[in-house]
């Protein structure tokens, strides 16, 4: 199966977020806030880092 | 001073036996999510599992490689370690067929990097499933 950056980085995202939440917090709240901020951060950075790079050879 | 009234409530807590505490800790190892399932957290238990599991089915679709200790580079044989966390997962792939992985295939990498996460929230799923039990965690 050949999936494209972008996807494989947001699955990748979306089930680490998942892991992390489920473990990191004990109410549903705290944890679908936590998951969706850490999801929020792993895109978030992803991309920075991309348009930082992007001018790198 | 909050500190020390958990740590003494967790003391006066029924600890479980230590082969109470390797056979969890062993069976959150071999299937992700069992170790939470044995003890009684069975939405936690299901949600780590289909994680997990799916996580390690994407990297095998995408064709990552298992690695081995058979090579002089560190970082292959951490990749390894790292990969044998998934438990019962790898050798269930190779009796299914799997040869490894393709590393000349063009999502390779990125399938190794889903292996090798799958592996490492095992991990982290072991380390919840002892803490549950020694009941530092609800």
């Amino acid at each position: 199966m050949v999936v494209a950056h972008f996807p494989a980085m947001l699955l990748f995202s979306f089930l680490v977020s998942v892991v992390f939440g489920v473990l990191a917090k004990n109410t549903p709240r705290e944890r679908i806030i936590y998951g969706a901020w850490v999801f929020a951060a792993f895109v978030g950075v992803a991309l920075v880092l991309g348009w930082i790079m992007y001018p790198v050879p | 001073m909050a500190n020390k009234v958990a740590q003494e409530a967790i003391s006066e807590r029924a600890q479980p036996k230590p082969g109470r505490l390797i056979w969890l800790c062993a069976a959150a190892w071999m299937v992700p999510g069992l170790g939470h399932l044995l003890l009684g957290k069975k939405w936690r238990a299901l949600i780590l599992f289909s994680a997990i599991v799916i996580m390690f089915l994407m990297g095998i679709a995408m064709q990552g490689e298992f690695f081995s200790t058979g090579t002089e580079s560190y970082l292959q044989t951490l990749g390894y370690f790292g990969e044998m966390c998934v438990g019962l997962a790898m050798p269930a792939a190779r009796f299914f067929g799997y040869a490894g992985g393709n590393p000349l295939f063009v999502s390779a990498d990125y399938g190794s990097a889903y292996l090798i996460a799958a592996g490492m929230l095992n991990a982290l799923a072991v380390l919840d499933t002892y803490d549950i039990a020694v009941g530092r965690k609800p």
